[in-house]
Protein backbone atom coordinates (compact mmCIF):
# COMPACT_ATOMS: atom_id res chain seq x y z
CA UNK A 1 0.00 0.00 0.00
CA UNK A 2 1.40 3.38 -0.93
CA UNK A 3 0.15 6.71 0.24
CA UNK A 4 -1.99 7.43 -2.73
CA UNK A 5 -3.85 4.14 -3.02
CA UNK A 6 -5.20 4.76 0.49
CA UNK A 7 -8.96 4.32 0.22
CA UNK A 8 -10.00 7.88 0.89
CA UNK A 9 -7.19 9.28 -1.32
CA UNK A 10 -5.90 11.33 1.60
CA UNK A 11 -2.56 13.10 1.24
CA UNK A 12 -0.18 12.16 3.98
CA UNK A 13 2.67 14.42 4.93
CA UNK A 14 5.41 12.11 6.20
CA UNK A 15 6.64 14.72 8.65
CA UNK A 16 3.21 15.69 9.93
CA UNK A 17 1.20 12.46 9.77
CA UNK A 18 3.74 9.67 10.13
CA UNK A 19 6.89 10.66 11.97
CA UNK A 20 6.64 10.64 15.76
CA UNK A 21 3.15 9.14 15.73
CA UNK A 22 2.17 6.48 18.22
CA UNK A 23 1.89 2.98 16.71
CA UNK A 24 -0.77 0.64 18.09
CA UNK A 25 -0.98 -3.08 17.40
CA UNK A 26 -4.13 -4.89 16.27
CA UNK A 27 -5.43 -4.97 19.86
CA UNK A 28 -4.90 -1.26 20.40
CA UNK A 29 -1.82 -1.74 22.59
CA UNK A 30 0.95 0.84 22.09
CA UNK A 31 4.08 -0.67 20.57
CA UNK A 32 6.33 2.17 19.57
CA UNK A 33 6.55 5.57 18.00
CA UNK A 34 7.50 6.00 14.35
CA UNK A 35 11.12 7.03 14.73
CA UNK A 36 11.94 7.10 11.04
CA UNK A 37 10.76 5.85 7.65
CA UNK A 38 12.44 3.56 5.15
CA UNK A 39 11.94 4.47 1.51
CA UNK A 40 12.40 2.25 -1.52
CA UNK A 41 15.85 2.48 -3.09
CA UNK A 42 16.73 5.74 -4.74
CA UNK A 43 19.85 5.40 -6.92
CA UNK A 44 22.55 7.75 -5.68
CA UNK A 45 24.79 9.77 -7.94
CA UNK A 46 23.02 8.95 -11.19
CA UNK A 47 20.60 11.08 -13.09
CA UNK A 48 17.04 9.95 -12.50
CA UNK A 49 14.96 9.54 -15.68
CA UNK A 50 11.90 11.74 -15.97
CA UNK A 51 9.25 8.98 -15.79
CA UNK A 52 10.64 7.07 -12.79
CA UNK A 53 7.91 6.38 -10.20
CA UNK A 54 8.49 8.23 -6.91
CA UNK A 55 9.97 6.17 -4.05
CA UNK A 56 7.45 4.52 -1.77
CA UNK A 57 7.56 3.93 1.97
CA UNK A 58 8.62 0.36 2.64
CA UNK A 59 8.84 0.29 6.43
CA UNK A 60 8.45 2.18 9.67
CA UNK A 61 11.72 2.24 11.59
CA UNK A 62 12.34 2.38 15.29
CA UNK A 63 15.10 1.80 17.78
CA UNK A 64 18.45 3.40 16.86
CA UNK A 65 16.61 5.49 14.28
CA UNK A 66 15.55 7.83 17.09
CA UNK A 67 19.10 8.43 18.24
CA UNK A 68 20.05 9.14 14.64
CA UNK A 69 17.41 11.81 14.33
CA UNK A 70 18.41 13.42 17.60
CA UNK A 71 22.19 13.19 17.47
CA UNK A 72 22.92 12.49 13.82
CA UNK A 73 25.25 9.75 12.62
CA UNK A 74 24.29 6.60 10.80
CA UNK A 75 23.96 3.27 12.64
CA UNK A 76 24.08 0.16 10.37
CA UNK A 77 20.81 -0.64 8.64
CA UNK A 78 20.80 -4.11 10.19
CA UNK A 79 20.29 -2.67 13.67
CA UNK A 80 17.11 -0.84 12.71
CA UNK A 81 13.87 -2.45 13.76
CA UNK A 82 11.54 -2.58 10.75
CA UNK A 83 7.79 -2.73 10.65
CA UNK A 84 6.82 -3.36 7.02
CA UNK A 85 4.43 -0.81 5.58
CA UNK A 86 2.04 -3.59 4.51
CA UNK A 87 1.30 -4.21 8.19
CA UNK A 88 -0.14 -0.70 8.49
CA UNK A 89 -3.92 -0.81 8.63
CA UNK A 90 -4.87 2.78 9.31
CA UNK A 91 -3.23 6.18 9.67
CA UNK A 92 -5.11 8.59 11.90
CA UNK A 93 -4.05 10.44 15.02
CA UNK A 94 -2.39 7.09 15.74
CA UNK A 95 -1.04 4.48 13.36
CA UNK A 96 -2.76 1.12 13.65
CA UNK A 97 -1.15 -2.15 12.60
CA UNK A 98 -2.93 -5.30 11.48
CA UNK A 99 -0.63 -7.54 13.54
CA UNK A 100 -0.23 -8.32 17.23
CA UNK A 101 2.73 -6.82 19.07
CA UNK A 102 4.16 -10.14 20.16
CA UNK A 103 4.96 -10.96 16.56
CA UNK A 104 7.13 -7.89 16.18
CA UNK A 105 10.81 -7.57 17.00
CA UNK A 106 9.86 -4.11 18.05
CA UNK A 107 8.74 -5.10 21.50
CA UNK A 108 11.50 -7.52 22.48
CA UNK A 109 12.67 -5.24 25.32
CA UNK A 110 9.12 -5.13 26.65
CA UNK A 111 8.94 -8.93 26.56
CA UNK A 112 12.39 -9.27 28.15
CA UNK A 113 11.51 -6.99 31.07
CA UNK A 114 8.18 -8.75 31.49
CA UNK A 115 9.68 -12.25 31.51
CA UNK A 116 12.77 -11.50 33.57
CA UNK A 117 11.73 -8.79 36.01
CA UNK A 118 8.13 -7.68 36.34
CA UNK A 119 6.57 -11.13 35.82
CA UNK A 120 8.53 -12.46 38.78
CA UNK A 121 7.28 -9.89 41.29
CA UNK A 122 4.16 -11.18 43.09
CA UNK A 123 1.02 -9.65 41.63
CA UNK A 124 2.76 -8.68 38.44
CA UNK A 125 0.25 -10.42 36.23
CA UNK A 126 -2.75 -9.32 38.24
CA UNK A 127 -5.38 -7.21 36.50
CA UNK A 128 -6.70 -4.40 38.71
CA UNK A 129 -10.32 -5.46 39.16
CA UNK A 130 -13.15 -3.23 38.09
CA UNK A 131 -10.81 -1.00 36.16
CA UNK A 132 -11.86 0.21 32.81
CA UNK A 133 -9.75 -2.04 30.68
CA UNK A 134 -10.47 -0.18 27.49
CA UNK A 135 -8.24 2.84 27.20
CA UNK A 136 -9.77 5.93 25.68
CA UNK A 137 -7.76 5.24 22.56
CA UNK A 138 -10.82 3.53 21.08
CA UNK A 139 -12.53 6.84 20.45
CA UNK A 140 -9.95 8.72 18.46
CA UNK A 141 -10.98 10.72 15.48
CA UNK A 142 -9.88 11.19 11.93
CA UNK A 143 -8.29 8.91 9.43
CA UNK A 144 -11.22 6.54 9.05
CA UNK B 1 -27.90 11.58 42.64
CA UNK B 2 -24.96 9.43 41.66
CA UNK B 3 -23.82 12.15 39.28
CA UNK B 4 -23.99 14.79 42.00
CA UNK B 5 -21.99 12.54 44.27
CA UNK B 6 -19.42 11.90 41.55
CA UNK B 7 -19.10 15.61 40.91
CA UNK B 8 -18.69 16.42 44.60
CA UNK B 9 -16.15 13.66 44.99
CA UNK B 10 -14.17 14.92 42.01
CA UNK B 11 -14.12 18.46 43.31
CA UNK B 12 -13.11 17.41 46.82
CA UNK B 13 -10.35 15.26 45.33
CA UNK B 14 -9.10 18.17 43.26
CA UNK B 15 -8.96 20.41 46.34
CA UNK B 16 -7.12 17.84 48.43
CA UNK B 17 -4.86 16.89 45.54
CA UNK B 18 -3.87 20.42 44.61
CA UNK B 19 -1.45 21.08 47.47
CA UNK B 20 1.85 19.19 47.50
CA UNK B 21 5.13 19.60 49.35
CA UNK B 22 6.17 22.37 46.94
CA UNK B 23 3.06 24.42 47.70
CA UNK B 24 3.33 23.73 51.44
CA UNK B 25 6.94 24.80 51.76
CA UNK B 26 6.97 27.68 49.27
CA UNK B 27 3.80 29.22 50.65
CA UNK B 28 5.01 28.98 54.22
CA UNK B 29 8.42 30.43 53.33
CA UNK B 30 6.82 33.27 51.42
CA UNK B 31 4.26 33.92 54.16
CA UNK B 32 7.00 34.10 56.78
CA UNK B 33 9.07 36.57 54.74
CA UNK B 34 6.66 38.60 52.64
CA UNK B 35 3.30 38.14 54.37
CA UNK B 36 0.51 37.91 51.84
CA UNK B 37 2.10 40.38 49.43
CA UNK B 38 2.74 37.55 46.93
CA UNK B 39 -0.83 36.22 47.02
CA UNK B 40 -1.20 37.46 43.44
CA UNK B 41 1.44 34.97 42.25
CA UNK B 42 -0.60 32.07 43.66
CA UNK B 43 -3.69 33.49 41.98
CA UNK B 44 -1.94 33.82 38.61
CA UNK B 45 -0.61 30.27 38.94
CA UNK B 46 -3.99 28.80 39.85
CA UNK B 47 -5.73 30.42 36.87
CA UNK B 48 -2.92 29.12 34.63
CA UNK B 49 -3.13 25.55 35.86
CA UNK B 50 -6.94 25.65 35.47
CA UNK B 51 -6.61 26.74 31.83
CA UNK B 52 -4.01 24.17 30.85
CA UNK B 53 -5.13 21.25 33.02
CA UNK B 54 -8.65 21.31 31.64
CA UNK B 55 -7.22 21.74 28.12
CA UNK B 56 -4.95 18.71 28.48
CA UNK B 57 -7.81 16.72 30.01
CA UNK B 58 -10.07 17.67 27.12
CA UNK B 59 -7.45 16.69 24.54
CA UNK B 60 -6.99 13.33 26.30
CA UNK B 61 -10.73 12.71 26.58
CA UNK B 62 -11.49 13.57 22.95
CA UNK B 63 -8.43 12.16 21.16
CA UNK B 64 -7.17 9.58 23.65
CA UNK B 65 -3.69 11.13 23.47
CA UNK B 66 -1.81 12.05 26.60
CA UNK B 67 0.36 15.14 26.86
CA UNK B 68 3.83 13.72 26.26
CA UNK B 69 2.79 11.87 23.10
CA UNK B 70 1.73 15.26 21.78
CA UNK B 71 4.92 16.98 22.89
CA UNK B 72 6.99 14.62 20.77
CA UNK B 73 4.59 14.63 17.86
CA UNK B 74 4.37 18.42 17.65
CA UNK B 75 7.87 19.50 18.67
CA UNK B 76 9.86 16.71 17.01
CA UNK B 77 12.31 14.42 18.75
CA UNK B 78 15.10 16.92 19.34
CA UNK B 79 13.12 19.54 21.22
CA UNK B 80 11.00 16.85 22.86
CA UNK B 81 14.05 15.04 24.19
CA UNK B 82 15.24 18.29 25.80
CA UNK B 83 11.83 18.73 27.36
CA UNK B 84 11.83 15.07 28.39
CA UNK B 85 15.23 15.41 30.05
CA UNK B 86 14.21 18.55 31.93
CA UNK B 87 10.73 17.32 32.90
CA UNK B 88 12.04 13.94 33.96
CA UNK B 89 14.74 15.41 36.18
CA UNK B 90 12.36 17.89 37.76
CA UNK B 91 9.87 15.11 38.24
CA UNK B 92 12.50 12.99 39.94
CA UNK B 93 13.39 15.92 42.20
CA UNK B 94 9.75 16.50 43.05
CA UNK B 95 9.27 12.78 43.69
CA UNK B 96 12.24 12.81 46.05
CA UNK B 97 10.89 15.89 47.81
CA UNK B 98 7.42 14.38 48.21
CA UNK B 99 8.75 11.15 49.72
CA UNK B 100 10.93 13.25 52.00
CA UNK B 101 7.78 15.19 52.92
CA UNK B 102 5.90 12.03 53.86
CA UNK B 103 8.87 10.90 55.96
CA UNK B 104 9.22 14.30 57.67
CA UNK B 105 5.52 14.36 58.54
CA UNK B 106 5.77 10.84 59.95
CA UNK B 107 8.81 11.91 61.96
CA UNK B 108 6.70 14.62 63.60
CA UNK B 109 4.18 12.02 64.79
CA UNK B 110 6.63 9.31 65.76
CA UNK B 111 9.87 11.04 66.80
CA UNK B 112 11.63 8.44 64.67
CA UNK B 113 14.23 10.01 62.39
CA UNK B 114 12.77 10.71 58.95
CA UNK B 115 15.56 8.79 57.22
CA UNK B 116 14.16 5.61 58.72
CA UNK B 117 10.72 6.42 57.33
CA UNK B 118 11.99 7.07 53.80
CA UNK B 119 12.20 3.43 52.61
CA UNK B 120 8.82 2.62 54.12
CA UNK B 121 7.20 5.62 52.48
CA UNK B 122 8.71 4.69 49.11
CA UNK B 123 7.67 1.05 49.40
CA UNK B 124 4.12 2.11 50.34
CA UNK B 125 4.03 4.33 47.24
CA UNK B 126 5.21 1.44 45.10
CA UNK B 127 2.64 -0.99 46.57
CA UNK B 128 -0.17 1.41 45.79
CA UNK B 129 1.07 1.85 42.22
CA UNK B 130 1.48 -1.90 41.87
CA UNK B 131 -1.90 -3.01 43.16
CA UNK B 132 -4.46 -0.31 43.93
CA UNK B 133 -7.04 0.83 41.39
CA UNK B 134 -6.39 4.23 39.86
CA UNK B 135 -9.72 5.68 40.97
CA UNK B 136 -9.37 4.53 44.58
CA UNK B 137 -5.79 5.79 44.74
CA UNK B 138 -6.84 9.23 43.52
CA UNK B 139 -9.91 9.54 45.72
CA UNK B 140 -8.36 8.38 48.99
CA UNK B 141 -5.31 10.62 48.69
CA UNK B 142 -7.45 13.59 47.67
CA UNK B 143 -10.09 13.18 50.36
CA UNK B 144 -7.66 12.64 53.24
CA UNK B 145 -5.63 15.56 51.85
CA UNK B 146 -8.68 17.71 52.55
CA UNK B 147 -7.54 17.66 56.21
CA UNK B 148 -5.29 20.52 55.09
CA UNK B 149 -8.39 22.66 55.56
CA UNK B 150 -7.01 22.74 59.09
CA UNK B 151 -4.74 25.55 57.84
CA UNK B 152 -7.79 27.66 57.03
CA UNK B 153 -9.35 26.77 60.40
CA UNK B 154 -6.07 27.64 62.08
CA UNK B 155 -5.95 31.02 60.35
CA UNK B 156 -9.42 31.88 61.68
CA UNK B 157 -8.55 30.64 65.18
CA UNK B 158 -5.44 32.82 65.19
CA UNK B 159 -7.83 35.77 64.94
CA UNK B 160 -5.56 37.85 62.72
CA UNK B 161 -6.01 41.50 61.91
CA UNK B 162 -7.82 40.99 58.58
CA UNK B 163 -7.27 44.60 57.55
CA UNK B 164 -3.55 44.12 57.96
CA UNK B 165 -3.63 40.92 55.87
CA UNK B 166 -5.70 42.74 53.27
CA UNK B 167 -3.12 45.51 53.12
CA UNK B 168 -0.39 42.92 52.58
CA UNK B 169 -2.29 41.43 49.64
CA UNK B 170 -2.55 44.82 47.95
CA UNK B 171 0.99 45.89 48.74
CA UNK B 172 3.08 45.80 45.60
CA UNK B 173 6.60 45.13 46.72
CA UNK B 174 7.43 44.21 50.26
CA UNK B 175 9.28 46.81 52.23
CA UNK B 176 11.76 46.04 54.97
CA UNK B 177 14.96 44.11 54.58
CA UNK B 178 13.95 41.96 51.58
CA UNK B 179 15.32 42.90 48.18
CA UNK B 180 13.15 43.24 45.09
CA UNK B 181 15.00 40.41 43.34
CA UNK B 182 14.19 38.03 46.22
CA UNK B 183 10.56 39.07 45.99
CA UNK B 184 10.47 38.23 42.29
CA UNK B 185 12.39 35.01 42.84
CA UNK B 186 9.66 33.84 45.17
CA UNK B 187 6.97 35.04 42.77
CA UNK B 188 8.46 32.69 40.15
CA UNK B 189 8.74 29.90 42.72
CA UNK B 190 5.08 30.22 43.74
CA UNK B 191 4.06 30.29 40.09
CA UNK B 192 6.17 27.19 39.40
CA UNK B 193 4.75 25.41 42.45
CA UNK B 194 1.19 26.04 41.29
CA UNK B 195 1.81 25.13 37.64
CA UNK B 196 4.24 22.17 38.08
CA UNK B 197 4.35 20.26 34.78
CA UNK B 198 3.72 16.88 36.40
CA UNK B 199 0.18 18.03 37.11
CA UNK B 200 -0.76 18.10 33.42
CA UNK B 201 1.18 14.90 32.66
CA UNK B 202 -0.76 13.22 35.43
CA UNK B 203 -4.07 14.85 34.63
CA UNK B 204 -4.04 13.98 30.93
CA UNK B 205 -2.68 10.47 31.46
CA UNK B 206 -5.24 9.98 34.23
CA UNK B 207 -7.98 10.87 31.76
CA UNK B 208 -6.73 8.06 29.51
CA UNK B 209 -6.42 5.71 32.51
CA UNK B 210 -10.02 6.33 33.47
CA UNK B 211 -11.17 6.07 29.85
CA UNK B 212 -12.76 9.52 29.71
CA UNK B 213 -14.86 10.34 26.69
CA UNK B 214 -16.51 13.53 25.54
CA UNK B 215 -19.36 12.72 27.97
CA UNK B 216 -17.01 13.29 30.90
CA UNK B 217 -15.90 16.72 29.75
CA UNK B 218 -18.39 18.74 31.80
CA UNK B 219 -17.51 16.89 34.97
CA UNK B 220 -13.77 17.22 34.46
CA UNK B 221 -14.15 20.92 33.76
CA UNK B 222 -16.09 21.37 37.01
CA UNK B 223 -13.45 19.43 38.94
CA UNK B 224 -10.70 21.68 37.66
CA UNK B 225 -12.51 25.01 37.70
CA UNK B 226 -13.91 24.57 41.22
CA UNK B 227 -11.41 22.19 42.82
CA UNK B 228 -8.14 23.87 41.85
CA UNK B 229 -9.13 27.41 42.94
CA UNK B 230 -10.30 26.04 46.29
CA UNK B 231 -6.98 24.20 46.51
CA UNK B 232 -5.32 27.55 45.79
CA UNK B 233 -7.22 29.04 48.74
CA UNK B 234 -5.66 26.34 50.92
CA UNK B 235 -2.25 27.48 49.67
CA UNK B 236 -3.11 31.03 50.66
CA UNK B 237 -4.27 29.85 54.08
CA UNK B 238 -0.85 28.25 54.59
CA UNK B 239 0.82 31.52 53.62
CA UNK B 240 -1.64 33.41 55.82
CA UNK B 241 -0.85 31.30 58.89
CA UNK B 242 2.85 31.85 58.32
CA UNK B 243 2.28 35.58 57.79
CA UNK B 244 0.38 35.98 61.05
CA UNK B 245 2.72 34.05 63.32
CA UNK B 246 6.12 33.57 61.69
CA UNK B 247 6.46 36.97 60.01
CA UNK B 248 5.81 38.76 63.29
CA UNK B 249 8.19 36.54 65.26
CA UNK B 250 10.81 36.66 62.47
CA UNK B 251 10.95 32.87 62.29
CA UNK B 252 12.37 31.56 59.00
CA UNK B 253 10.91 28.37 57.60
CA UNK B 254 13.61 25.74 57.27
CA UNK B 255 11.69 22.67 58.41
CA UNK B 256 8.26 21.16 57.96
CA UNK B 257 7.51 21.61 61.69
CA UNK B 258 7.70 25.39 61.22
CA UNK B 259 5.09 25.19 58.46
CA UNK B 260 2.73 23.66 61.00
CA UNK B 261 3.75 25.75 64.01
CA UNK B 262 1.07 28.44 63.56
CA UNK B 263 -1.67 25.81 63.38
CA UNK B 264 -0.41 24.13 66.53
CA UNK B 265 -0.46 27.48 68.31
CA UNK B 266 -3.99 28.19 67.16
CA UNK B 267 -5.71 24.84 67.42
CA UNK B 268 -3.62 22.74 69.78
CA UNK B 269 -2.86 19.07 69.45
CA UNK B 270 -6.12 18.05 67.83
CA UNK B 271 -5.84 20.45 64.91
CA UNK B 272 -2.14 19.64 64.59
CA UNK B 273 -2.92 15.92 64.30
CA UNK B 274 -5.48 16.78 61.66
CA UNK B 275 -2.97 18.85 59.71
CA UNK B 276 -0.24 16.20 59.90
CA UNK B 277 -2.69 13.64 58.51
CA UNK B 278 -3.45 16.09 55.72
CA UNK B 279 0.24 16.66 55.00
CA UNK B 280 0.95 12.91 54.89
CA UNK B 281 -1.95 12.35 52.49
CA UNK B 282 -1.12 15.33 50.31
CA UNK B 283 2.56 14.49 49.98
CA UNK B 284 1.91 10.76 49.55
CA UNK B 285 -0.70 11.56 46.90
CA UNK B 286 1.78 13.81 45.11
CA UNK B 287 4.49 11.13 45.44
CA UNK B 288 2.14 8.74 43.62
CA UNK B 289 1.40 11.34 40.96
CA UNK B 290 5.06 12.18 40.35
CA UNK B 291 6.12 8.52 40.26
CA UNK B 292 3.42 7.75 37.72
CA UNK B 293 4.30 10.89 35.77
CA UNK B 294 7.92 9.74 35.55
CA UNK B 295 6.65 6.55 33.95
CA UNK B 296 4.10 8.34 31.77
CA UNK B 297 6.55 10.83 30.25
CA UNK B 298 9.18 8.30 29.15
CA UNK B 299 6.67 5.63 28.10
CA UNK B 300 4.74 8.15 26.01
CA UNK B 301 7.88 9.58 24.44
CA UNK B 302 9.08 6.11 23.39
CA UNK B 303 5.65 4.66 22.65
CA UNK B 304 5.71 1.95 25.32
CA UNK B 305 2.51 0.46 26.72
CA UNK B 306 1.72 2.33 29.93
CA UNK B 307 -1.00 2.76 32.50
CA UNK B 308 -2.32 1.36 35.71
CA UNK B 309 -5.34 -0.07 33.91
CA UNK B 310 -3.06 -2.76 32.47
CA UNK B 311 -1.62 -5.54 34.62
CA UNK B 312 2.02 -4.64 35.37
CA UNK B 313 3.21 -7.49 33.12
CA UNK B 314 1.46 -5.79 30.20
CA UNK B 315 3.32 -2.55 30.84
CA UNK B 316 6.58 -4.05 32.07
CA UNK B 317 9.05 -1.31 31.12
CA UNK B 318 6.71 1.36 32.52
CA UNK B 319 6.61 -0.39 35.89
CA UNK B 320 10.34 -1.14 35.93
CA UNK B 321 11.06 2.52 35.25
CA UNK B 322 8.91 3.63 38.18
CA UNK B 323 10.66 1.16 40.49
CA UNK B 324 14.02 2.58 39.41
CA UNK B 325 12.80 6.15 40.01
CA UNK B 326 11.66 5.28 43.53
CA UNK B 327 15.03 3.64 44.25
CA UNK B 328 16.83 6.76 43.01
CA UNK B 329 14.56 8.85 45.24
CA UNK B 330 15.39 6.72 48.29
CA UNK B 331 19.09 6.85 47.45
CA UNK B 332 19.06 10.64 47.09
CA UNK B 333 17.31 11.15 50.42
CA UNK B 334 19.66 8.71 52.12
CA UNK B 335 22.61 10.97 51.32
CA UNK B 336 21.08 13.26 53.94
CA UNK B 337 20.14 16.02 51.51
CA UNK B 338 17.54 18.34 53.04
CA UNK B 339 14.13 17.48 51.50
CA UNK B 340 12.96 21.07 52.03
CA UNK B 341 15.82 22.37 49.89
CA UNK B 342 15.14 19.77 47.21
CA UNK B 343 11.58 21.07 47.18
CA UNK B 344 12.63 24.67 46.78
CA UNK B 345 14.88 23.81 43.85
CA UNK B 346 12.25 21.64 42.20
CA UNK B 347 9.63 24.41 42.08
CA UNK B 348 12.07 26.88 40.53
CA UNK B 349 13.23 24.42 37.87
CA UNK B 350 9.59 23.60 37.20
CA UNK B 351 9.14 27.16 36.04
CA UNK B 352 11.95 26.65 33.49
CA UNK B 353 10.31 23.62 31.86
CA UNK B 354 6.84 25.13 31.60
CA UNK B 355 6.82 26.61 28.06
CA UNK B 356 7.82 23.42 26.23
CA UNK B 357 5.10 21.54 28.07
CA UNK B 358 2.19 23.90 27.62
CA UNK B 359 2.78 25.03 24.03
CA UNK B 360 2.08 21.61 22.40
CA UNK B 361 -1.13 21.23 24.42
CA UNK B 362 -2.34 24.55 23.09
CA UNK B 363 -1.42 23.63 19.50
CA UNK B 364 -3.21 20.28 19.58
CA UNK B 365 -6.24 21.70 21.40
CA UNK B 366 -6.74 23.78 18.26
CA UNK B 367 -6.31 20.92 15.78
CA UNK B 368 -9.65 19.70 14.41
CA UNK B 369 -8.10 16.41 13.33
CA UNK B 370 -7.73 15.56 17.01
CA UNK B 371 -10.47 17.59 18.58
CA UNK B 372 -13.33 17.70 16.05
CA UNK B 373 -15.92 20.15 17.38
CA UNK B 374 -14.17 20.36 20.75
CA UNK B 375 -11.39 22.70 19.62
CA UNK B 376 -10.56 25.69 21.85
CA UNK B 377 -12.80 28.72 21.75
CA UNK B 378 -11.41 32.18 21.06
CA UNK B 379 -11.54 33.43 24.63
CA UNK B 380 -9.72 30.36 25.90
CA UNK B 381 -7.08 30.73 23.19
CA UNK B 382 -6.64 34.39 24.09
CA UNK B 383 -6.18 33.56 27.77
CA UNK B 384 -3.82 30.69 26.94
CA UNK B 385 -1.68 32.96 24.74
CA UNK B 386 -1.44 35.55 27.51
CA UNK B 387 -0.35 32.74 29.81
CA UNK B 388 2.27 31.51 27.39
CA UNK B 389 3.85 34.97 27.57
CA UNK B 390 3.80 34.88 31.38
CA UNK B 391 5.15 31.33 31.41
CA UNK B 392 7.95 32.28 29.05
CA UNK B 393 8.86 35.30 31.16
CA UNK B 394 8.91 33.17 34.32
CA UNK B 395 10.98 30.48 32.62
CA UNK B 396 13.56 32.99 31.39
CA UNK B 397 13.74 34.79 34.71
CA UNK B 398 13.93 31.71 36.95
CA UNK B 399 17.60 30.76 36.67
CA UNK B 400 19.03 34.32 36.65
CA UNK B 401 16.92 35.20 39.69
CA UNK B 402 18.08 32.06 41.44
CA UNK B 403 21.72 32.97 40.83
CA UNK B 404 21.34 36.65 41.80
CA UNK B 405 19.48 35.88 45.01
CA UNK B 406 21.47 32.76 45.93
CA UNK B 407 18.20 30.76 45.77
CA UNK B 408 16.31 33.27 47.85
CA UNK B 409 18.82 33.64 50.68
Amino acid sequence: MTDDDNQDQRWLDAQLHLLDRQVLDVHGVPIAVVDDLQLSEVPMGVEIPQDTPPPVITALLSGPALARRIFGGRPPESRMIHTPWVAVRDVGVVIKLSVGRDTRDLSWTERWVRDHVIGHIPGGRHTPKGENNEPAQSNERGGS
Amino acid sequence: MKRVFGLALGILTAIGGFVDIGDLVTNAVVGSRFGLSLAWAVLVGVVGICIFAQMSGRVAAVSGRATFELIRERLGPRVAVMNLGASFLINLMTLTAEIGGVALALQLVSSVNYLLWVPFAAIAVWLVIWRVKFKIMENVAGLVGLCLIGFAVGLFLLGPDWNELGRQVLQEVSTGTEKATTYWFYAVALFGAAMTPYEVFFFSSGAVEEGWTTKDLAESRANVLVGFPLGGLLSLAIAGCAAVVLLRELIGVTALSQVMLPVAMAGGKLLLAFIILGVVAATAGAALETTLSAGYTIAQFLGWPWGKFRPPAQAARFHLLMIICLLVGIGTLMTGVDPIQVTEFSVVFSAVALPLTYLPILIVANDPEYMGEHVNGRILNGAALVYLVIILAAALAAIPLMIITGAGQ
